[in-house]
């Protein structure tokens, strides 16, 4: 017998996002599942010596892989972010005028939070370091 | 198609089952991440006003006198681990996987993300503790 697995699903704001993207709303969450836990090994574990202080944040920055993780990092995290908003947003039934306010101020914030996250990863790159 | 439903409907469980209680968990868990992504930024832009300032800050809310934020760290981490651990189960549920056994699926990741999230407390307690 054919299951309707639509009804077996869990709540979620597949429905209000629509497919497109709540896909990307999924795929954006595989991903940070892999980047948040090198972030927390990196920043909190790292074999006894986690980059917490200036210098070490420093020094980390300056390596080009881990610069284009990290902003890579923010790009990701901060549309999931984001785009869950505008999921909750929605779901909370509000009109079609209101929702095309909703997702064009949260294109705008993330367009800015992205390019401020960027430059900041950047700026940081570029910071020598101090002496011992 | 929208389900009409303010923040505080979240919160009604009764005879809802496991499966709305994570959904209201994901999406409460997911609002004090978003607080806390922009509040990184924040904290992370005190890089640019160089080395005294953002130690003093990372220093003070790790030994004091803002060590309070360590249990604000530990609130967020398992918040973190919840969100991730019950995003994977959705994920998996969208390629069909596991909607069969969806509480199964939910006590299964939550357990084995609270145990790493215990493994992660410790040797991040151990830096802490050391200094």
């Amino acid at each position: 017998m054919m299951e309707n697995r639509n009804l077996m699903r869990p709540k979620t704001s597949r429905g209000t996002l629509g497919p497109v993207q709540w896909f990307f709303q999924v795929i954006s969450g595989v991903f940070l599942v892999f980047f948040v836990g090198v972030h927390l090994y990196l920043a909190h574990i790292n074999f006894g010596h986690p980059i917490a202080f200036y210098d070490s944040v420093l020094n980390n920055m300056h390596n080009p892989w881990w610069l284009a993780f990290y902003i890579a990092f923010d790009w990701i995290v901060t549309y999931h972010a984001l785009n869950g908003v505008k999921g909750m947003i929605y779901d909370m039934g509000i009109n079609p005028p209101t929702r095309r306010v909703v997702a064009y101020g949260l294109i705008a914030l993330y367009i800015v939070s992205i390019i401020y996250g960027t430059a900041l990863a950047i700026a940081v790159s570029h910071i020598a370091v101090p002496p011992p | 198609m929208a389900s009409k439903a303010g923040v505080l409907e979240w919160f009604k469980f009764r005879g809802k089952g496991i499966g709305y209680f994570g959904y209201a968990f994901q999406r409460l868990s997911g609002v004090v991440i978003v607080f806390y992504l922009y509040l990184h930024y924040i904290v992370l832009s005190n890089l640019l006003r160089g080395p005294v300032t953002y130690n003093d800050i990372v220093g003070s809310i790790t030994y004091g006198p803002y060590d309070i934020f360590v249990a604000f760290d530990v609130l967020l981490a398992l918040v973190i681990f919840y969100h991730g651990a019950n995003g994977i189960r959705l994920a998996l549920n969208e390629m069909g996987i596991g909607l069969k056994h969806n509480k199964l699926f939910f006590y299964l990741f939550e357990v084995v993300s609270m145990a790493l999230l215990v493994v992660f407390l410790y040797y991040a307690w151990r830096f802490i503790a050391v200094g």
